[in-house]
């Protein structure tokens, strides 16, 4: 069987994921961020001030050169270019996963800080009007490609970032062929993270299908020149390896608010019980000190999967999709999906 | 003769006057100098060919027989790409 692995032996540099806006412009019906985050009254944007802070901090500590910023739609950020200029300025290496909607607007401020930027990852939902309109609403294809327009005159590298939803299963050799005659350097598809029992049954794969996508888009990979790639949230069993760089102390995040948590997938998750993954609060913290905490949560919850995968296979048993995929079992251990 | 941009096509503008079209149904760019570009945005102002040659010769210091040259000539290339429609 065809296998594709995301991580070949590395888990990429020491970074940073920091949420730039709480709230977006777009009402994707399967987003994993919660309404009152996204549609709050109260915008609240990652201050500049603290951004400078913490990346200085998290150098010395964690060893970061790279930062990526997400949200919520980080573009909505209105400090968006000060927030490049402080990545150029620390000499760090940034860049940022969008709707694509606000790209015109925010397009100077990368034009200024160009030498900073690595890439942008933009999120796609189909490959036609009709089908990537239908989940973003009307008129967002059209800037996406006015966007990759942009990125492919400048030769700034895009990659497309795309759920895999259902209705999406028998589109998968489309979109690869979308993507490359766009010009992107890569393709990162990612299986859904369920908020709900519906979108659990309607738009989330069950591991039979999970595989089947797995297998085609592991021949995409090698028949495409463009750089192919499953993230994190597959079915994955090994119990020596972390399965992914937040449980693996390369990666971290950093919520709107300026609080260190775990990873991006599970921050201000719809629906969810608690903030467990949060561990400390960097407006009066030192990322020393947070950083600590986030190592020993890290390990605990490597541990904790460790120990359940050992538990079913000393039982003989095979443990199921909510165990076998690594973010599955963080949402359930995390109190994230409290209706599973 | 009418021509219409067509509405698998999407445009974008850059600062120099440059120009980048997307045809949605080959998945192609093309890249348009200045004068295409022009050219272009008249089409979709629903202007004709010779208002935009006119066009062309108040802005810049050239003929109005080089400019319409010059728009027929993209013009042509926007029909054999099918990048615009032309009805009566
Ligand atoms: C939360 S968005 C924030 C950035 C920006 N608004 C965007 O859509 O690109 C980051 C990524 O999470 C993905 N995403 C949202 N909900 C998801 C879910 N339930 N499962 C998996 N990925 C999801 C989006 O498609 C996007 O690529
Ligand atoms: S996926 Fe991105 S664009 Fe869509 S609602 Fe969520 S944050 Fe907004
Ligand atoms: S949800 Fe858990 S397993 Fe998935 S990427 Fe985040 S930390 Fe890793």
């Amino acid at each position: 069987m065809e296998t594709v692995t995301t991580f070949s032996g590395d888990y990429g540099p020491q970074r940073l994921s920091v949420e730039l806006a709480n709230i977006c412009n777009l009402h994707c019906s399967y987003c994993f961020r919660a309404d009152e985050n996204l549609y709050s009254p109260h915008a609240e944007f990652f201050p500049v001030d603290l951004l400078r802070r913490v990346i200085s901090e998290a150098r010395t500590v964690a060893g970061i050169t790279r930062v990526s910023f997400t949200g919520g739609e980080p573009t909505l950020h209105p400090q968006f270019t000060e927030t490049l200029n402080t990545i150029a300025e620390a000499g760090l290496t940034a860049s940022f996963v969008s709707n694509g909607w606000h790209f015109d607007r925010v397009w100077p401020a990368i034009q200024a800080n160009r030498t900073a930027l690595s890439h942008v990852a933009f999120s796609l939902d189909g490959v036609t009007r009709e089908t990537h309109d239908r989940w973003r609403g009307q008129g967002s294809f059209d800037r996406l490609v006015r966007a990759f327009s942009r990125c492919y005159m400048s030769n700034l590298p895009f990659g497309l970032k795309i759920v895999i939803r259902r209705d999406l299963m028998d589109q998968l050799e489309q979109i690869a062929l979308f993507a490359a005659r766009m010009g992107a350097a890569s393709l990162h598809f990612v299986h859904v993270m369920p908020t709900s029992n519906t979108v659990a049954d309607t738009a989330a794969l069950s591991l039979e299908e999970q595989r089947v996508a797995e297998q085609e888009i592991a021949i995409l990979a090698r028949i495409f020149k463009m750089n192919i790639g499953l993230d994190v949230g597959y079915y994955n069993i090994d119990e020596e390896r972390p399965p992914c760089s937040p449980l693996a102390g390369t990666s971290m995040n950093i919520d709107y608010r300026g609080r260190l948590s775990l990873c991006c997938n599970l921050s201000g998750f719809r629906g969810a019980d608690n903030e467990e993954d949060v561990v400390a609060d960097l407006n009066v913290e030192s990322f020393a000190d947070a950083y600590a905490k986030f190592v020993s949560l890290a390990k605990a919850q490597s541990q904790r999967r460790k120990t359940a995968l050992a538990a079913l296979r000393s039982q003989g048993l095979t443990p199921d999709l909510y165990t076998g995929s690594p973010c599955l079992f963080c949402l359930q251990s995390f109190g994230k999906i409290p209706w599973h | 003769m009418n021509l219409t941009p067509g509405k698998h096509v999407v445009a974008t503008d850059f600062d120099g006057g440059e120009g980048i079209l997307v045809d949605l149904n080959t998945k192609k760019y093309y890249q348009l100098n200045e004068t295409a570009m022009i050219v272009w945005k008249g089409l979709e102002q629903g202007k004709s060919t010779t208002e935009i040659a006119a066009e062309i010769t108040s802005n810049y210091e050239v003929a109005l027989d080089q400019a319409t040259l010059s728009v027929e000539r993209i013009v042509d290339n926007f029909q054999t790409y099918k990048l615009i429609s032309a009805s009566q």
